[in-house]
């Protein structure tokens, strides 16, 4: 059977937000440490103490925003504990993520150049589980004030003159969890006057972020957006692709049979309907869409890779994890009425990383090459693009749409249409008829990511088993377009006037 | 609604118990895929005093638990520059 659909190239339904494409890096098991940092004296090449492979290849990516530090851990961090002299910074044990030793060689000032050398907006998450008011206060303080103040001269002291620019800044993290656990209610309130302190200082106007639901908690969101709408710019929410029965009994990320590899899939295609449900609530009390909605940690969860400490939560990154980040920034291009940002958990190492590191070795996963052809999308507008007739994919008495589709056009009106195809076995024919689209000249190239087997990855000894490649199985005329989706694959097509 | 802190979980913890169950699955250690004791001793004696070895067990470049990996033929230390180790590894 073949997928139809009709691509309206003169209806266009928002700004594909590029923050969708953001990222998290967390102290958290090798993302920070050893993944990114390697501090000046490491024999591995390094910029002011960052790796320079890793810094580069992520470059390439065109990251729009990074949060830190966590997750769990920015709700126990301290931020006085990471400036100054690195010889003076506190050692202490990371309580989350299996108790390891924090040295606070990474603080603000190594984040904040991180971001410079990226090029990509500071995302600060703040501390209300374990943090005071003042704490928080100050921090703003150290980073945006201009002038003179205690935290401004400590700034200085530190050898950083200037103060920086902060943008996103969250209060709380997981406070219904790690953060405190706590009612909405009482979070709620808290909320309200932590927000208070974080003030705009001179041209720094800081976008205000409450910490949303887990997963279904519809509760949580009813109570946040009901009692703090007006004092809040986004909200956030977090949910996790877990394949296995039970949170304890997660599977692996390589090695399994398509049982998995449908469970995966058809779990990322949950997040449409949290979001659409979430959005309900938010439009309730929010009917002009003003508060944003911020999946800030998102992403495939599986057991550790065997041998590795389960608190460093290492895992591999297969062509099914590319299908789950090609389908799930898929969704979030759909929703981008309210969904303003998307940080995928997490950037090196951890989760479902992009790059991962082992010693000086460096690989980047089937994801990271997915965040690279989709870049495209960042900051275009979303063109209307709707199957109307689509072929299924079936497994046992489960079936889930079989191909995935998203469209764009950037401000030089070229058009990338990017699409997956979740079915491991088959190739799967799209259809589109081009409606508004001046296609009689233009040229279309693409290029596609695909794998031999279900769970192909790449290694540290054969680094381009799953990469893109060119192309071409597509033919346009007469206002129609005809595609072959490769078996499991992410394929972007540019149509160029 | 109760909510799980995600990271407090034991499951994240590494514990002598929790390594001596992992060294018992004997499904893990097949004599083929294994370096011999002395060898395995040899490299746990190498590890010992790595500054990259958190608190006796987990080695920071590359995640690994080492009384579990260095019983792995196909397994070398990822030191740059000063593999402490001797083989090459595969994975």
């Amino acid at each position: 059977m073949t997928s139809q659909g009709i691509l309206n190239g003169d209806v266009r339904k928002g700004v594909i937000d590029k923050n969708i494409y953001g990222h998290f890096s967390e102290h958290l098991g090798r993302c920070i440490y050893e993944g990114m940092w390697v501090g000046e004296d490491s024999k591995i090449p390094n910029t002011k103490g960052i790796r320079n492979d890793v810094l580069e290849a992520l470059k390439n990516l065109s990251i729009p925003v990074l949060r830190w530090p966590g997750g769990c851990f920015a709700d126990e961090y301290h931020w006085k504990d990471g400036i100054g002299a690195p010889e003076n910074r506190k050692t202490m044990v990371n309580t989350h993520w299996g108790g390891v030793v924090e040295n606070n060689h990474f603080g603000t000032h190594e984040f904040m150049m991180l971001c410079d050398m990226l090029g990509c907006e500071p995302y600060i998450n703040g501390n209300v589980g374990s943090g005071t008011v003042q704490e928080m206060a100050e921090w703003v303080e150290y980073l945006t004030f201009e002038g003179i103040s205690p935290m401004a001269k400590l700034r200085a002291e530190n050898g950083r003159q200037e103060p920086w620019k902060v943008k996103y800044f969250g209060v709380g993290n997981e406070n219904w969890g790690c953060g405190g656990n706590m009612r909405p209610q009482y979070y709620a309130d808290l909320y309200r006057r932590y927000q208070t302190y974080v003030r705009n200082y001179g041209d720094n106007k800081i976008h205000r972020i409450a910490c949303g639901p887990n997963v279904d908690d519809y509760n949580w969101m009813e109570v946040l957006m009901r009692e703090a709408t007006p004092y809040m710019d986004s909200i956030t929410l977090h949910y996790y692709t877990v394949p296995g029965p039970r949170w304890e009994e997660k599977r692996f990320a390589t090695g399994f049979a398509e049982d998995e590899w449908f469970e995966t899939l058809d779990k990322a295609l949950h997040m449409d309907e949290l979001i659409t449900r979430h959005k309900t609530i938010m439009d309730k009390y929010d009917p002009n869409k003003r508060v944003g909605l911020i999946v800030d940690e998102w992403g495939t969860w599986y057991a550790v890779e065997p041998g590795t400490n389960p608190g460093f939560l290492y895992q591999q990154n297969s062509i099914r994890d590319a299908l789950v980040a090609g389908a799930t920034l898929h969704i979030f291009h759909n929703h981008n009425d309210r969904v303003r940002m998307a940080n995928l958990a997490q950037l090196v190492n951890v989760l479902q990383a992009v790059i991962l590191t082992e010693g000086d070795k460096m690989l980047k996963t089937p994801t990271y090459h997915v965040l690279d052809m989709f870049k495209v999308h960042q900051d275009a507008e979303r063109l209307d693009l709707s199957l109307t007739d689509t072929s299924t994919y079936k497994y046992g008495d489960k079936e889930i749409p079989e191909v995935s589709v998203s469209a764009s056009i950037n401000a030089e009106g070229t058009i990338h249409i990017s699409l997956c195809n979740l079915n491991p076995h088959t190739t799967s024919n799209v259809s589109l008829q081009l409606r508004g689209v001046a296609a009689d000249n233009a040229k279309m190239t693409g290029t596609t990511l695909t794998a031999d087997s279900m769970d192909a990855h790449n290694t540290f000894d054969q680094n381009d088993r799953v990469a893109p490649k060119p192309f071409t199985a597509f033919k346009l005329e007469a206002g129609s377009l005809s595609i072959e989706l490769p078996a499991m694959s992410v394929t972007m097509l540019e149509l160029k006037a | 609604m109760t909510q799980e802190c995600k990271g407090c979980s034991p499951e994240f913890k590494v514990t002598d118990e929790r390594i001596r169950r992992i060294l018992d699955q004997a499904s893990l250690f097949p004599p083929e895929r294994c370096v011999s004791d002395e060898q395995y001793q040899a490299r746990l004696a190498k590890c010992a005093d790595c500054p990259k070895l958190q608190d006796g067990i987990t080695c920071l470049l590359c995640g690994c638990l080492i009384p579990v990996v260095a019983k792995w033929k196909d397994r070398s230390c990822p030191m740059p520059g000063d593999n402490r180790w001797e083989s090459k590894r595969t994975s």
